[in-house]
């Protein structure tokens, strides 16, 4: 009992905080700036890249193990040696999973650059259409392309945080939910920031806020950059977790479309909103996911994972028709607590007098 | 060259251009990027194989019926969630998202439905494959011919007389395109926009289900055959410039066309490249957009 409740404790921690981040990096995207991110999975994918591809093969190289091809041929035997390495030196373990992290951010804002600049000038569909297909290219790549992250047998990746025995999945854990957190912190601050609201001005109105001297092409591009970095911190997060890279993890369900029902659901452009949806119907995938069995007796031997596909199906359909602003609508944000713009005001105003 | 690549990659591309056409008429007439299309296809797929399966004969028989039933599906999703949605001028992207909601949902009732066959007849049925039991027709200088070989490319280009012939002849068709046009205008000189919009969600999911039924004879395949193949069709339609309905035709073809055959050309120099042939028309897809933002539409137009 106790077990069946830490199982489930895990897995929906391990849910809210990946597509917490994932959603909060789509709504700076599709909520602040109006660009229609269908190729979120990308941005994860390379955060994975980075870790099991680029982070794993550090760890080998660190550890006297190859990194050529054998690195893949042999990657249980070498992942072996590497943990079994790390775990006798955990600052170079710690070292590596922050270096891991920093890894996969840089990489993401990089994806993130790539795939907007050749689509910036393109808008609503045909912007969506062009980056789901960047993104898909990159995932069936990495799918048949073995030398990086090992195809279609995928790569493992070390265990950073081995050395802390029955601490590491706990410890990890407490990671994600840091990261989750400060990926809300990054978000709420980037939507009271100068670059939040020229995103929120591009949004309305594009012509707008070229009129007022925004140089708007380069706002977008900032914006998917910021955005696809936050992606592949969860794609990284993802990876360490599970322990391995591998590229059709990365599907178009889980890692584009899911974060949008969820930003939909909340309220588009509203962080409180995005994350109260995420903290919700994450909950209710894990259930759905573990007792699926137990769910399938009821159901005339229906899987359930086929209802969670009506489930959230519907769900868009809803909020689309009956409540398009989402559970929260979003607020105006005011940039400064009042009593700090107060004070400033009456500054000004002795300023003045003083004249 | 081989014979058969070239037979393969004819009929490959024809049944690509169905589906690309129904993702462009729909996206002109009520400017819907269909993301249901995915689903519609595996729809098409299944109830031609369900139906095969349940009464028998040749498949060929259930390729209408199939896209019938697809058709209502179109009808259903205008009418019960897109017709409010459009006449409250909601944005490309809300339209979009919405499509989505609809596809999982179409994609949950097909699996659903895929397991009952599964679990009471016990129907090897979750990935289907009756590509062996296409009839053979003969044989051109030892190539094989099999029907769909003749069907699929019959079919693409009876649809395309049929739109055509609709869409320039009857007062019906002359109708639509004036609602494509200016929508005000036509409901300005009585045109009932609404039916007119029923009518292209109806044509708009037929097309996707032939494209799937055709898919039965062509390919195997499981419930996700059309999220699978979905990127093909965007990006034949968006390579045929989204605004005409031949240019999507078009579009999937040439899609279709340089997928095979040039990834049968690329592996005499690269080999292992059919693993990434899906790479292909995504390259074509970008090159489209940044070169000629119009697509194949546009150049038609130009003459």
């Amino acid at each position: 009992m106790m077990e069946q409740a830490l199982f489930i404790l895990i897995n929906v921690v391990f849910n809210v905080s990946i597509w917490l981040i994932l959603s909060l990096s789509l709504n700076i995207e599709v909520g602040f700036a109006n660009i229609s991110q269908f190729g979120r999975l990308a941005a994860a994918l390379v955060g994975s890249l980075a870790v099991g591809g680029i982070i794993g093969r550090v760890a080998a190289l660190l550890a006297g193990q190859p990194i050529d091809e054998r690195f893949v041929e042999d990657n249980a035997y070498v992942i072996t040696a590497v943990n079994s390495y790390l775990s006798q030196h955990p600052l170079i373990s710690v070292l590596l999973l922050v270096l891991a992290l920093v890894t996969a951010v840089l990489l993401g804002a990089l994806i993130g650059v790539a795939m907007i600049l050749p689509a910036v000038r393109l808008s609503e569909a045909y912007l969506g259409i062009t980056l789901l297909s960047i993104a898909e290219v990159l995932r069936t790549f990495l799918y048949n392309y073995d030398p990086i992250i090992g195809g279609t047998r995928g790569v493992s990746v070390p265990a950073f945080l081995q050395f802390l025995n029955d601490y590491s999945t706990p410890i990890t854990l407490a990671l994600m939910v840091l990261m989750a957190i400060t990926s809300f912190a990054v978000a709420e601050a980037i939507s009271r920031s100068p670059l939040g609201r020229a995103m929120r001005a591009i949004r309305d109105s594009e012509v707008a806020a070229e009129v007022y001297g925004r140089d708007v092409m380069k706002i977008k591009i900032y914006t998917v950059m910021i955005g696809s970095a936050m992606a592949a911190l969860a794609g990284a997060l993802y990876t360490i977790f599970t322990g391995s890279s591998y590229a059709n993890d990365y599907s178009r369900f889980t890692w584009t479309f899911l974060p949008w029902a969820y930003i939909m659901l909340g309220g588009v452009g509203n962080n409180v909103g995005v994350s109260l949806a995420v903290i919700v119907m994450s909950i209710l995938r894990s259930f759905i996911q573990i007792y699926k069995h137990e769910l399938a007796s009821y159901l005339l031997n229906i899987d359930p994972s086929w209802l969670e596909y009506i489930i959230i199906g519907l769900i868009i359909i809803l909020i689309t028709l009956f409540r398009p602003q989402g559970m929260i609508p979003e607020k105006p944000v005011f940039t400064l607590p009042r009593g700090r713009i107060e004070e400033i005001r009456k500054r000004v105003l002795e300023e003045k007098e003083s004249f | 060259m081989s014979m058969v690549i070239l037979l393969s990659a004819i009929t490959y591309a024809s049944i690509l251009a169905i589906g690309c056409a129904s993702i462009t008429l729909l996206y002109t007439s009520t400017r819907v990027f269909n993301f249901a299309h995915a689903s519609m296809v595996s729809w098409g797929f299944y109830l031609t194989f369900i139906f095969y399966n349940l009464f028998g004969g040749s498949p060929y028989i259930y390729m209408v019926p199939a896209s019938i039933v697809v058709g209502l599906f179109g009808v259903i999703t205008y009418l019960l969630v897109l017709r409010k949605l459009i006449r409250s001028k909601a944005s490309e992207i809300t339209l979009m998202m919405v499509t989505l909601g609809v596809d999982f949902v179409f994609f949950g009732f097909l699996n659903i439905l895929i397991d009952y066959f599964w679990y009471n007849y016990r129907w090897s049925i979750k990935t289907v494959n009756i590509v062996p039991r296409d009839p053979l027709l003969g044989a051109v200088s030892g190539v094989p011919i099999t029907a769909v070989n003749v069907v699929a490319p019959l079919s693409a280009i009876a649809m395309l007389m049929a739109l055509h012939i609709f869409l320039s002849r009857t007062s019906l068709g002359m109708a639509m395109r004036a609602s494509i046009e200016n929508p005000v205008l036509a409901a300005i000189t009585g045109i009932n926009v609404d039916r007119i919009y029923v009518l292209a969600w109806f044509i708009g999911g037929f097309l996707a289900g032939l494209s799937g039924s055709l898919l039965t004879m062509y390919t195997q395949g499981y419930s996700a055959i059309g999220f699978d193949y979905s990127v093909l069709y965007f990006a034949g339609s968006i390579v045929g410039g989204l605004y005409s309905i031949l240019g999507g035709l078009l579009g999937g073809v040439l899609v279709g066309f340089s997928e095979r055959l040039l990834t049968y050309y690329l592996s005499f120099y690269i080999p292992g490249i059919y693993a990434f042939r899906f790479a292909i028309p995504l390259a074509m897809l970008i090159a489209t957009l940044i070169i000629y933002p119009k697509g194949l539409a546009g150049l038609v137009e130009r003459k």
